[in-house]
């Protein structure tokens, strides 16, 4: 009943979404770029939210997920490219890539995780300038188009524009493509996805290492395992939105990768709600929507923006869905932010 | 007379110059109730943290049940079935009292790399059978609901007892369970470890002597780090040499 609950008002949000934002000033690419990215934020609450991580450094797997999608349509598979190929191996790169830095950080806590993660996001940011032969350096990989969606015997082209009918206020249908209906049942998976997870016994454990770390490895937990695996999922979900970016916009720059972007992913998660399903969604819209509809009418959009978070920070510390939402989360930013320091005897 | 469940040999604990402990050479039968007594910074603590994987050794060796576990961790050590209670209540104070129980008992039933452990809990009622057999033998069920936070110092102390008991160890380590508590609490706590005693191997670190002279099979006196004697409650109690080193430090506890 509560399954039913879930995908009804959630297919819902999602077909009425690119409608919704056009009264305000949206537009339907927007809609989709926001679920592209809300991916991402999706996977990164699991370890800012869950697991009490504070990553600065998502944009290294949502910039390589970017880069490997559409090097691998024109530069690994170039006479055969496809689209899941595409995808896949974005995913499965930037999953291992994940679970070796993941070893490596997943012993600190707090602030020095969270310099150790941006570390290795500039790292990944010089590699990715300096390489010029296959990443091209700072003019990025430009002009790759999608290969189609290829589903058994049929073939889609993702940016096949709906037929024009004319909504009024509500934008005019042409203006989505078949790629937003592609990239909203992925966000339905991701939702059920992390819904399933967190409310499995690896959710119910990960919370209790986040409360109490020592007491979660005394009583048989290793805290280690299963903030890797956090870590992990949240990298994959990031390298899954980044290889969408990549395939969706035909063009990938090293400012995928920067402090800025990582920066996002942390702004988006907690003004939406840290802890919350559909927070960090809610929360990537929210601030999408200023940066992109807000900057095209002031200069000023910088200064919003920030006064939108610090605002949520002081008045909403949990977020927009953690304070109104109906279960509200127990938690507030100070505590999913300040990772519990291990006690030395 | 059964074989040692827990032994240690040539144990010793460093920091830097400091020797918090040394040369311990200790063994405790299956089955036994042990207190390990001393001085205050006699090494109690550490000697403890050092059997439950809290703290690694710099020197000797760690036993259980035949097994070398120096090296092994301490949540690998919790799988083998070696429980510790703080001295200070170590809980989840945002859970409800059972939850904290079942948390251990979850780390019990399913390993990290069951597939068990994408579905949800609460189809396993092994998981709460354990959880409330925990809270039923500390006496805490009528609590089973309250946010553990808010228990008052006695239960939650009782609490973290319940937790190390639904992790369904075979030995037990509590580190002075009943510091701080009233005295009504510290004699119905007395009874409660009485009973668990009958059911496993139970390491006691107390400084209430009424107490520990009182339930001990036997007892180890620690003093600066080593080992200073070892016997019978009744031939600790005549000892000279123990009676020295607590009139000479400390004297907080009377024998």
């Amino acid at each position: 009943m509560r399954d039913l609950r879930f995908y009804g008002l959630t297919v819902l949000g999602l077909v009425l979404f690119p409608f919704a934002i056009h009264p305000i000033g949206g537009y339907g690419g927007l809609a989709t770029q926001i679920l592209i990215v809300g991916i991402a934020s999706i996977g990164f609450n699991l370890l800012l939210g869950y697991a009490g991580l504070l990553s600065y450094g998502q944009a290294m797997f949502y910039g390589v997920g970017g880069y490997m999608a559409l090097l691998t349509v024109s530069r690994f598979f170039p006479d055969h490219p496809n689209f899941w190929l595409a995808i896949v191996l974005a995913v499965a790169f930037v999953t291992l890539m994940a679970l070796v830095i993941g070893t490596l950080v997943v012993r600190l806590y707090g602030i020095y995780f969270a310099l150790l993660t941006l570390a290795f996001a500039q790292m990944f940011f010089f590699i990715v300038f300096k390489w010029r032969d296959l990443t091209q350096g700072d003019d990025g990989l430009q002009g790759i188009a999608s290969p189609p969606l290829g589903l058994g015997p049929w073939s889609i082209d993702l940016t096949t524009p709906f037929p024009a009918l004319d909504l009024g206020p509500f934008g005019n249908l042409s203006d989505l493509h078949y790629w937003y209906v592609f990239v909203a049942i992925v966000t339905l998976a991701v939702l059920a996805f992390m819904r399933a997870l967190v409310r499995s016994q690896f959710g119910e454990t990960l919370a209790a290492i986040r409360e109490n770390e020592e007491r979660s490895r005394l009583i048989g937990f290793d805290p280690k395992l299963y903030k890797l695996a956090a870590f992990v999922i949240a990298g994959a979900l990031t390298g899954l939105a980044g290889a969408l970016r990549g395939l969706y916009e035909t063009s990938i720059a090293p400012d995928s990768l920067t402090v800025e972007t990582s920066g996002n992913f942390v702004i988006f998660t907690v003004i939406g709600g840290v802890k919350t399903l559909f927070g960090p969604l809610l929360g990537t819209g929210l601030v999408m929507y200023l940066q992109n509809v807000v900057s095209a009418k002031t200069d000023a959009w910088r200064l919003i923006e920030g006064i939108v978070f610090v605002a949520v920070i002081v008045f909403l510390p949990g977020g927009v869905l953690g304070t109104f939402g109906r279960k509200r989360a127990r938690t507030d930013l100070a505590r999913a932010v300040r990772a519990k320091p291990e006690t030395t005897p | 007379m059964s074989d040692p469940i827990l032994e240690t040999k040539g144990l010793g604990k460093r920091f830097g110059a400091f020797a918090a402990n040394g040369d311990i050479d200790f063994s405790v039968r299956e089955g036994e109730l042990r207190a390990v007594i001393g001085p205050n910074g006699a090494g109690k603590t550490t000697f403890f943290n050092l059997l439950a994987g809290v703290a690694r050794p710099t020197d000797g060796e760690i036993y259980f049940r035949g097994e070398r576990i120096t090296h092994v961790t301490g949540s690998q050590r919790v799988a083998r079935g070696i429980a510790k209670a703080f001295q200070t209540a170590n809980i989840y104070p945002d859970e409800t009292v059972l939850q904290n129980c079942r948390l251990a008992a979850l780390a019990r039933v399913t390993g990290f790399f069951a597939l068990e452990v994408l579905r949800s809990s609460r189809r396993l009622a092994e998981v709460d059978r354990i959880a409330n057999e925990a809270l039923e033998l500390l006496d805490l069920q009528p609590l089973s609901s309250e946010r553990a936070g808010d228990l008052s110092h006695g239960d939650k102390k009782r609490l973290d007892i319940a937790i190390a008991l639904a992790t369904q160890p075979r030995i037990l380590l509590l580190d002075e369970p009943v510091a701080g508590m009233s005295l009504e609490e510290v004699h119905k706590t007395d009874g409660l470890i009485r009973g668990l005693a009958k059911r496993m191997t139970v390491l006691l670190i107390e400084h209430d002597m009424t107490m520990i002279m009182g339930i001990s099979d036997s007892i180890t006196v620690l003093h600066q780090g080593r080992i200073l004697a070892e016997g019978t409650p009744a031939e600790i109690r005549a000892n000279v040499t123990v009676q020295e080193a607590y009139l000479g430090g400390h004297t907080e506890g009377h024998l």
